[in-house]
């Protein structure tokens, strides 16, 4: 009796229950797609990373892991004495750029025949590998959000640089320069932000990464097949608390909508509630009436929220092919119980002043 | 037999900020089951206040009200309600039909708030009687005036009241539903035994009770047998 009472009021007042539940779609969506696009743009960098093939990434002190943000290059020449180090295979100098063209983007100048030996080479969908000057690989995503082919000319660094190929998206960065390149533009001859480092066998891993921390001590030396793992929003300050803002923000959002909906809803039905009154309803009644018509809002707010989360990846995606969000079931439910948090925390003051209006004042009501 | 609904030396007393306003002065009234009595007086005179304080709704400000029994004065407000659902039954001079239902959601809440459930046979008795049989799918806006008043009289006794209390129940209506709602409330004392007071200042209403008591200024000035 009571679902059909709470259903028929919901249709009673369409334009008020559409609004009501678009916010709080609105409110899961915020969440979802915030966190979707943080962490997918994390793990899709891990997973870049990863994919280069190479077992080990050693930088100097105090680096981060996430490479836009890394600098403070050293000396080319340490890779000498990597490669006497017993277990190394190979080791790739890399010097990292960001740029901001277009996006943030991280340009790896890289020695081609090096970062080949590390990551066994790239995978050309058309056009040649790197040689010098001012040219420049892109990987396919890059090319297909840019509508670059080979021979094109792309801007970079106050700079034209030819596309001389258009790569498999997966080696780490999107666009690739040589590393003379890229050190004479910034002043940084002979230097490097990272290396690569591939085992002659991947066992022998933990065994090098011992004697790398014995020769450099203060560097950070990362197993890449941890990188995943290490690429959460906790590990880069200041991503947790966006985080944290954009859910206080969805709270607050979510909270007054339906504080707002069911206050409207309460005043305008005071006549209806001390006519259950009159019947001998109690305050646990008519509490338990307006609780579920804000549960009722919130699950179908909730419901249209995952749905604007997925559209608003498949619209983000079509947009920028490059940008990754990542949906979860995890951060659907922790949404959802936001969401439903919320809008009975809402909920809960209009319905106290609903369940202790006084009869005869709710039935004289106009 | 002892009285289903009695009042002694009640008052109630209204405080607008520092003015008092005294609408029940020491009424001492009875009614005993089965009978259907009439309260006539002119507006003002304290008649819905005694209402809405002889069936829990607001509390007295002094005296005792007895409904079969239990000092209302002495419940909390939990144990009013509990009163009020199961031992009395309103109907209101402007309806007071929940407009989102339909007639038979509006008669059936009352059944659930009390708790026993649906009863079909009660339900298909009252509704026969009152003569809703064919508009129960229809929602308050849809029905007439007569026809909402009767829905709002069936809600009233489908969980077999002991005492049906209604406060003008004729006041917005035409004379020939008034005649139909006042011979149904008559039918409904005649034939189910239903306990009833009814607050009118119409003389032609008040005509249809066993019983007619008046009152002026917030106190009773007597009790006339109307038969």
């Amino acid at each position: 009796m009571i679902a059909q009472l709470i259903v028929r009021n919901l249709f009673h007042r369409k334009l008020r229950t559409l609004i009501s539940v678009l916010a709080v779609g609105v409110e899961v969506a915020l969440v979802v797609v915030m966190v979707g696009l943080t962490t997918g743009m994390l793990q899709e960098t891990a997973k870049r990373i990863e994919g280069i093939g190479a077992d080990i990434m050693l930088q100097p002190p105090s680096s981060s892991v996430f490479l836009a943000f890394s600098s403070a290059p050293m000396p080319v020449r340490i890779r000498d004495r990597l490669m006497t180090i017993e277990g190394v295979r190979a080791v790739a100098p890399v010097l990292l750029q960001s740029s901001t063209s277009g996006g943030l983007d991280v340009v790896y100048g890289i020695e081609p025949e090096s970062f080949r030996a590390v990551s066994g080479g790239f995978v050309l969908h058309e056009g040649r590998e790197l040689r010098e000057g001012y040219e420049v690989l892109v990987d396919d995503w890059y090319a297909a959000a840019r509508k670059l082919r080979a021979g094109d000319t792309l801007r970079l660094f106050d700079h034209d640089f030819t596309v001389v190929g258009v790569v498999e998206h997966g080696k780490g960065a999107r666009l690739f320069v040589p590393i003379r390149t890229l050190q004479q533009m910034f002043g940084a001859a002979d230097k490097a932000s990272l290396f690569f480092i591939k085992c002659a066998r991947a066992e022998q891993t933990p065994r090098v990464i011992e004697q790398l921390r014995a020769l450099f001590p203060r560097y950070e030396i990362r197993p890449l097949k941890d990188l995943l793992s290490m690429m959460t929003t906790s590990s880069l300050p200041g991503l947790d608390a966006f985080h944290r803002s954009m859910i206080a923000l969805a709270i607050v959002i979510g909270f007054l909508v339906i504080l707002l909906s069911m206050y409207t809803t309460t005043l305008e039905r005071t006549r209806e509630i001390g006519v259950l009154k009159s019947l001998g309803a109690s305050k646990a009644y008519i509490a338990r009436i307006f609780l579920a018509e804000s549960a009722l809002l919130c699950a179908a707010g909730i419901l249209v929220g995952v749905g604007f989360s997925y559209l608003a990846r498949a619209v983000l995606t079509g947009l920028f092919p490059t940008l990754s969000v990542q949906i979860t079931h995890e951060w659907l439910l922790r949404a959802a119980a936001i969401a439903l948090g919320a809008g009975l925390a809402g909920a809960a003051y209009p319905t106290w002043l609903a369940s202790r209006r006084d009869p005869i004042r709710a039935l004289a009501y106009e | 037999m002892e009285p289903i609904l009695k009042t002694e030396n009640l008052w109630k007393v209204y405080r607008s900020s520092k003015v008092e306003v005294p609408a029940l002065r020491g009424v001492n009234f009875e009614v005993y089951p089965g009978e259907f009595v009439t309260v006539m007086g002119p507006s003002g005179c304290g008649k819905s206040t005694l209402l809405y304080v002889m069936g829990g709704l607001t509390q007295p400000t002094r005296g005792r009200v007895l409904v079969d029994g239990n000092d209302l004065a002495t419940l909390s407000d939990a144990e009013r309600t509990r009163l009020r659902r199961h031992k009395i039954g309103f109907v209101f001079q402007r309806f007071n039909l929940l407009p989102t239902l339909t007639a038979r959601g509006n008669i059936a809440i009352a059944q659930h708030i009390h708790g026993n459930g649906f009863d079909p046979h009660r339900f298909a008795t009252i509704t026969r009687m009152l003569g809703l049989t064919e508009r129960l799918h229809h929602r308050p806006a849809e029905l007439s005036g007569g026809e909402q008043q009767r829905v709002a009289l069936a809600r009233a006794v489908i969980h077999e009241p002991k005492l049906l209390l209604a406060d003008e129940p004729t006041g917005n209506l035409d004379t020939r539903n008034s005649e139909i709602v006042l011979g149904m409330l008559r039918q409904l004392n005649r034939e189910l035994g239903q306990t009833i007071v009814m607050i009118t200042h119409n003389p032609e209403a008040a005509a249809y009770a066993s019983r007619v008591v008046h009152m002026r200024d917030g106190v009773m000035v007597d009790g006339i047998p109307a038969d």
